[in-house]
């Protein structure tokens, strides 16, 4: 079971890696404060 | 949303095992830009050439948050036009979910999508009536109200 959320960063390797585990994006904006 | 819901060990599990989770400062350029953001935190469930078919803005507890990534993961399915897939995670929220802020919406396009994929009308006043029945105060039942006269 996964213990935390662990973000990609990019937008590119995130696409990328949706295309190839056919998976969408969560995309979070966040403020860190 | 950092020190409640992401650290939520059935949101973890349910972020890394169905989504590709992607984090990106308020401000950061061209992204800031392109997606019209103006508030923190905005949620939105991209498909995979990066389009965004749903946005949330605001906290969203742990059990809401799941709800809420599955209906946008069901909108994405509808949008591309893949009705049984939508259908599917409508079902997930709807059948596991019931009591979730997300609920009324799934109840809705699942009506809305079944009927795309079949032709049959039906399923719209099925989906009203149980909107009716269970979500009487949802704006998605006042949405749905046409489909009353569905016989």
């Amino acid at each position: 079971m996964a213990k935390s959320v662990v973000w990609e960063i990019s937008m590119d390797k995130a696409l990328s890696r949706a295309k190839s585990e056919n998976k969408h994006v969560l995309l979070d904006f966040f403020n860190p404060g | 949303m950092d020190a409640v819901t992401y650290p939520n060990e059935a949101v973890a599990e349910f972020v890394m095992t169905n989504l590709i989770p992607l984090r990106i400062q308020f401000d950061t350029q061209p992204h800031a830009t392109d997606f019209h953001l103006k508030w923190t935190p905005t949620l939105i469930t991209l498909d995979t050439d990066g389009v965004e078919h749903h946005r949330t803005v605001g906290f969203l507890a742990p059990e809401e948050l799941i709800a809420s990534l599955l209906l946008g993961m069901g909108k994405s399915c509808f949008e591309l036009g893949r009705f049984e897939d939508a259908i599917s995670f409508f079902n997930k929220i709807i059948d596991q979910r019931p009591k979730s802020h997300s609920t009324p919406e799934a109840v809705y396009l699942r009506g809305v999508a079944t009927y795309k994929s079949t032709n049959d009308p039906k399923p719209l006043r099925l989906a009203y009536d149980k909107l009716k029945a269970e979500y009487a105060d949802s704006e998605w039942t006042m949405r749905a109200q046409p489909y009353s006269l569905i016989g």
